[in-house]
């Protein structure tokens, strides 16, 4: 009770002075429209005609989109107008609105300049955001209003020759540019010549009301390629899964891992992998972690020595995961430690410093690297180079591939990656996906061609069909 | 039950993200924005994890004698030390005994690892980690010349933070950094050997590239150097970036669509 | 062997302290702590050293450089997490409460106790150090999995994928075609001819085309679709060479500014 008192004691205590404020603006506005000056109403362009507002497609509401014919003195006729004003009816509760931002920008600079949140300025906060708050939900109401309880303001000005004009605000009800949902919205748009006098005003578009869409109709190319795309994975892993042979092509990189293990088993060194600077968030990362699976596993059975340093906590914990489950897999959960998987830092050339020591310490046979890498591809391709390991890498980064080619003895290029952890396993399910990328290649083939011949004869519509909004 | 959960949880926010791509509404983008912070605040908890490996592997390095086992030492004293300035910064200009405080954590942090190292006398050196822990817990309490900080971040001010940032942590990383340049020749020089037909193509336009910016070679070839490394640079090169983003794409796009719908669990442990 | 390290390891110190003294002379007319500063210059110094003493081979002083770059780098970024995730982002977010215990600002918007999610989610991940609790960690790992598939799966598929294929839709014969005739009356080799700018749409095209043909997977590479194949990692070759050289020439640049810091700022040769 208390508090809706203090809050309708606050609310009027901010209204007053900024409606009698009003007032005295209007006042001082008709003494000054008193006198008008005599205006050639010859010289008066003719008005922008058949103005329209729609809420603007594909966005998430608060926005509005305006758009008139041109005046017939734009670009034409008299050809003196200059610019449009486009003008928005704004109910007087939008100033109220503002007069409690401001306040609760005066809390907020005070709490800045003590430091810290007392107990006093946290409840005179909440007071002025719940009046915020109970305010804007009376937008609606305050629109429906119009033509009573506001006036019209200029919102914006577009120069001549063009007829559309965006008026999009903030969602956040806090912030000075927001704009209500839902609520009966009325726009006007005026062409105005050189002598900003002489203008000449539009109709009134309006009602119209923001609000969210559920789909976005720009990104249907998207939408298209994914139900595309998925369908093709499921039917081919369906269709793998039922037991038809696919045949892949053999990769060098892929049968070197095999070899690689037998290798290291036979030497009695260690294996280094090395999943790269990525983190849990790059589907390379993602790949590098099944590879790592098949690895571990066949390093288990044969009982070689693995080693793998790693750079982010998160990818850290899945590969200890990955490992782990893989030794249980090769029935030999009691040869898995915790520290076959272990964190060097976060600091890239420091991860390098200590990768490089330990090639050079440990002497692996072999080193796998297969992830993400940046500018240390090369440091750690060359020190293993050097300590004479087997090296077999993997990247989608096309800045590295070079070095990696360059310092390796088999490297997997960019997608070749992707499609190791289903060579690997042989599983028919993960061969299947790889026939799926294989049709999405020659769809894209195909699209290619007819896109060229498109851009040769300018199907302006078809190229249209690939635009995707950002 | 242990397997199926985690699935499922990957199956729902995977397909979630996927769609929300497809809607602009409001709810839509706050619970987009909302997933992408707690990736990051799930990242710093696994951190904690991090540390905790590092922290056990050098104290095993250290504790069975491995070779190079003293170096691990190093790596102990330089986290241990950067994570006491990272938490305390002193109150004014002095530093009175907090060197000695931070020696004394050090030293009682040594005693631990020795006395689980021994096989006999831990007793001795337990006690001698007693009474450095004593010695760090009195200057804690009774110095005044700086403080422990846990709650404002006045600890990156501290003058120590700073210079091991700038004195030990940068020197290291230029200078790798900078040994790129001296692996990158021995790497020119490793392709210079190899005899393939494919090798020798990158090889070549490799060259072509580098005495483009060679001020004293690219003259003497005049134009027609820089113009042929241009073209390489904006037309095969065009051409095979583009091939590589596409075959890159599908691959990141299948693998993305196999782990959501739990075809692909590798990641899990199982392949 | 154990000799000629005592006898390396003295010069080095030896080294170290001359070098030491002398800075911290230079230094004592400039600031008040030329002590600590004189050693920190040297410090930062022999860690240069050390680094690039690698060149040669693996040595103490490189190991010794190493592990304390790992136990620094690592409590660093810990610290960093802490104050700028936790105590900045977080907290202030969760309510109002600790954050007035964190003496942070709060955020403008209003608390979220979603946030408290990833703080279960994050714990979950710390249940890995428990023997018996380490299943729920998957939890967590399943969660940052799902989203970011989803995530990468829609931004991959448009932008590698599809805007990939719209920008290859250029016109083969050129923007200007005016047939045949004026074709073969402007034959010109300059870059902005009419017949340069064709060929390269061709080489572009075809080396796209030839490129995602070798990342065939499923089908042999024989005949027409083996040569193609063929002419596509030779695309390839040609752009990872280019890409090379120009790297290359990036990090002599490198190299260039670490010898600097040598020469002027420690040993003050040049200016």
């Amino acid at each position: 009770m208390v508090y809706k008192l203090t809050l309708t004691l606050l609310t009027f205590l901010l209204i007053a002075p900024v409606v009698s404020a009003q007032e005295t603006v209007a006042a001082s506005v008709e003494a000054t429209v008193g006198d008008p000056p005599m205006i050639d109403s010859s010289l008066i362009p003719a008005p922008p005609s058949d103005i329209k507002a729609v809420d603007t497609d594909n966005d998430h509401g608060h926005s509005i989109t305006v758009t008139w014919e041109l005046s017939a003195d734009d670009g034409s006729g008299m050809n003196n107008v200059l610019s449009y004003e486009v003008f928005r009816w704004v109910p007087f509760l939008m100033d109220e609105l503002d007069t409690l931002r401001a306040e609760l920008a005066r809390v907020a600079a005070e709490i800045d300049s003590v430091g810290r949140l007392t107990s006093e300025l946290k409840d005179e906060r909440t007071v002025v955001r719940a009046a915020i708050s109970d305010m804007a939900d009376q937008m609606p109401e305050a629109h429906r209003m119009y033509p009573e309880g506001g006036e019209w303001r200029l919102l914006d000005k577009v120069v001549s020759g063009v007829a559309t004009y965006e008026n999009t605000g903030g969602k956040n009800r806090e912030g000075s540019d927001y704009i209500p949902d839902f609520s009966d919205l009325y726009f006007r748009v005026e062409a105005v010549t050189i002598d900003s006098t002489i203008r000449a005003a539009s109709g009134v578009a309006g009602p119209v009301q923001s609000f969210g869409q559920w789909f976005n109709t720009g990104r249907t190319a998207v939408f298209i390629a994914f139900m595309f795309f998925g369908i093709m994975t499921v039917f081919f892993v369906m269709k793998a899964r039922r037991g038809s042979e696919l045949y892949v092509r053999p990769l060098a990189g892929i049968e070197a891992v095999d070899e690689a293990i037998g290798r290291a088993t036979e030497m009695g060194r260690p294996i280094l992998y090395v999943l790269g600077l990525g983190t849990a968030a790059d589907v390379a990362t993602i790949a590098s972690f099944t590879v790592l699976g098949r690895v571990a596993k066949q390093v288990a059975e044969y009982q070689t020595q693995l080693i793998v340093p790693t750079y982010d906590p998160i990818v850290m914990s899945v590969a200890q995961e990955v490992v782990k489950s893989s030794f249980s897999d090769a029935g030999r959960p009691e040869d898995y430690n915790e520290d076959i998987v272990y964190f060097v830092t976060q600091l890239q050339f420091a991860y390098v410093a200590a990768v490089n020591g330990t090639m050079l310490r440990e002497l692996p046979a072999t080193n796998i690297y297969m992830g993400k890498f940046f500018a240390e591809s090369l440091l750690l391709a060359e020190t293993g180079a050097l300590a004479g390991s087997i090296q077999i890498a993997g990247t989608d980064e096309i800045a590295q591939i070079p070095f990696f080619i360059v310092a390796c003895d088999f490297t997997l290029i960019g997608e070749e990656l992707y499609a190791a952890s289903a060579y690997l396993g042989r599983e028919p399910i993960l061969l299947g996906s790889l026939k799926a990328q294989d049709y999405a290649k020659a769809a894209v083939i195909v699209l290619a061609t007819i896109g060229l011949i498109a851009a040769q004869f300018e199907w302006n519509w078809f190229i249209e069909l690939f635009h995707v909004v950002d | 039950m242990k397997r199926q959960i985690p699935l499922m949880l990957v199956l729902v926010f995977g397909m979630f993200l996927i769609f929300q791509y497809f809607i602009p509404h409001e709810t839509s983008e706050e619970v987009y924005e909302f997933l992408l912070d707690w990736i990051t605040i799930i990242g710093i908890f696994a951190m904690a994890l991090a540390i905790w490996s590092l922290f056990r592997v050098a104290v095993a390095k250290v504790r069975t004698r491995k070779e190079n086992w003293g170096y691990s030492i190093f790596t102990l004293v330089g986290l241990f030390s950067m994570m006491i300035f990272g938490w305390t910064a002193p109150n004014g200009e002095g530093w009175g005994w907090y060197f000695v405080f931070v020696l004394s954590v050090l030293l009682s942090i040594g005693m631990l690892v020795q006395a689980m190292t021994v096989k006999s006398g831990r007793g001795l050196w337990a006690g001698l980690m007693l009474v450095f822990v004593i010695i760090a817990v009195l200057i804690g309490i009774f110095d005044n010349a700086w403080s422990f900080y846990f709650m404002s971040a006045e600890p990156l001010e501290n003058p120590m933070f700073r210079s091991f940032f700038d004195f030990v942590l940068m020197p290291i990383l230029a200078t790798t950094f900078s040994l790129l340049a001296f692996f990158i020749a021995s790497a020119a020089y490793r392709a210079f050997r190899a005899r393939n037909l494919l090798a020798t193509l990158l090889l070549v336009s490799a060259l072509i590239v580098m005495l483009r910016f060679n001020p004293y070679l690219a003259p003497i070839f005049g134009d027609y150097m820089a113009k042929t490394s241009n073209w390489l640079m904006n037309v095969p090169n065009l051409a095979a970036q583009r091939a590589i983003v596409m075959g890159v794409g599908l691959g990141i796009v299948a693998t993305a669509l196999k782990v959501i719908l739990g075809i692909e669990r590798g990641y899990m442990g199982k392949g | 062997m154990k000799k000629t390290t005592f006898i390396l390891m003295a010069i080095v110190s030896a080294l170290f302290l001359l070098s030491w003294i002398l800075k911290a002379g230079s230094l004592s007319g400039e600031t008040d702590n030329y002590i600590l500063q004189g050693f920190l210059v040297t410090f930062s110094a022999f860690l240069t050293l050390s680094v690039l003493s690698f060149l040669y081979a693996d040595n103490p002083l490189y190991k010794f450089a190493e592990h304390l770059f790992v136990g620094v780098s690592a409590a660093f970024w810990m610290c960093m997490g802490f104050w700028t995730t936790i105590v900045q982002n977080l907290i202030p977010r969760l309510s109002d409460g600790l954050s007035k215990f964190f003496e942070q600002q709060p955020q403008p918007g209003d608390y979220n106790f979603f946030f408290f999610i990833p703080v279960i989610l994050g714990i979950m991940l710390l249940m890995r150090l428990s023997p018996k609790g380490g299943w729920i960690s998957r939890w967590p790992l399943a969660f940052i999995i799902g989203t970011t598939a989803g995530l990468n799966f829609v931004r991959y598929l448009r932008s590698d994928f599809i805007k990939q294929i719209s920008n290859t839709f250029v016109p083969l014969l050129g923007t200007e075609w005016q047939g045949i005739g004026h074709f073969f009356s402007n034959l010109d080799l300059s870059a902005s001819g009419q017949l340069v700018a064709i060929a390269a749409n061709w080489v572009i095209f075809l080396g796209v085309f030839c490129g995602l043909i070798y990342f065939y997977f499923s089908k042999e590479h024989k005949g027409a679709f083996g040569a193609a194949s063929k002419v596509g990692i030779w695309v390839l070759m040609l752009t990872f060479g280019a890409s090379f050289g120009y790297t290359v020439m990036g990090r002599i640049s490198l190299l260039v500014g670490r010898i600097t810091f040598l020469f002027r700022d420690w040993l003050e040769i040049i200016s």
